[in-house]
């Protein structure tokens, strides 16, 4: 098997691919790729091919798949098409209870499998009233998936998480997301003043951090307590 | 009906659903659900600093209401 791997430093990038194969640095050998020293306006770059002797680490491994970053600098991992009918009892019990939940809020609606991923299931509702069951900043859909999620761990699935979608809603609040990210980051650069975004939930505040993690001269920390904190944007500079 | 479903959320999440009863306070402008569990399942309508219960008074207010009136929850032990 051949894996390849990127870091900063030929060390990281070693330590990431023993951490993502789950293998001890003896188990496997590497081929550098490509190598280029850090400079003082730009980042180190090694990329590293491993060869592990084993067919088997390919199940070891978390199955993740790779973010594809397009031209408009959107980060969304690729999903296949799924079957919308729940596939087993599990599936059909949190479908279930989303649509008793949503029809008992007094909305008609239909609910489907959007995706299903390794610990992961997507939930779609489709109701005419979508825009109220999504709500302010999708408030009432978090709420919604909250539920759902609490519901699918006590069913003895707390390791899988449930994500509940309307109307696409979350795949436009990431781009969203990562738009106000980088042209916030303009502005930062721009005015070298930080910059204080509005509260956001622990998943919104992700998407910033690493939208925003590859750009050299700018940070970003978060700030506050509880499930809703700020993130800053700031000017960090050049320096190393 | 936000009766029904409080009654249905709550019965979902608890250990034992029969403990659960929800009585409602009709007031001039706003209805109140005191809902009651059984004493070990409180902390499963709760949640971790209110995290259910919160999400249960967002779900309650974006509920479609007939009447302009306000439901508040109350969970009493």
């Amino acid at each position: 098997m051949v894996h390849e791997f990127e870091g900063k430093t030929e060390r990281e990038a070693i330590d990431q691919a023993a951490a993502e194969l789950g293998l001890a640095r003896d188990e496997f050998d590497v081929e550098i790729v490509e190598s280029q020293s850090g400079g003082i306006f730009k980042k180190g770059r090694v990329v590293i091919r491993v060869h592990t002797r084993e067919a088997h680490v390919e199940n070891r491994r978390v199955e993740r798949p790779r973010a594809t970053r397009s031209e408009e600098g959107m980060v969304r991992a690729p999903r296949a098409m799924a079957e919308p009918v729940p596939a087993d009892e599990f599936e059909a019990q949190v479908v279930d209870f989303t649509k008793t939940v949503v029809e008992k809020m007094g909305y008609d609606c239909t609910v489907s499998v959007l995706f299903r991923e390794p610990l992961k299931l997507g939930l779609k509702i489709d109701s005419e009233h979508a825009s109220i069951l999504i709500g302010k900043k999708g408030k009432n859909l978090d709420a919604i998936q909250l539920l759902a999620n609490v519901y699918a761990g006590k069913l003895g699935r707390e390791d899988t998480r449930i994500i509940v979608d309307s109307e696409n809603y979350r795949i436009r609040r990431e781009e969203s997301l990562v738009r106000m990210a980088y042209e916030t980051a303009e502005t930062v650069r721009r005015t070298r003043n930080s910059v204080l975004l509005e509260p956001m939930n622990p998943f919104e505040r992700r998407i910033i951090h690493t939208t925003l993690n590859d750009i050299v001269d700018i940070e970003t920390k978060s700030e506050g307590e509880g499930l809703y904190k700020q993130v800053r944007i700031l000017w960090k500079g050049l320096r190393r | 009906m936000e009766r029904d479903l409080v009654e249905y959320i709550a019965k979902s999440l608890v250990d034992d659903p029969s403990g659960v009863s929800v009585n409602v306070v009709e007031g001039e402008k706003s209805t109140i659900l005191e809902l009651r569990v059984a004493g070990d399942d409180i902390g499963k309508v709760i949640g971790k600093h209110g995290r259910i219960a919160k999400a249960v008074r967002t779900i309650l207010s974006a509920a479609a209401t007939k009447t302009q009136k306000r439901v508040v929850l109350e969970i009493l032990d």
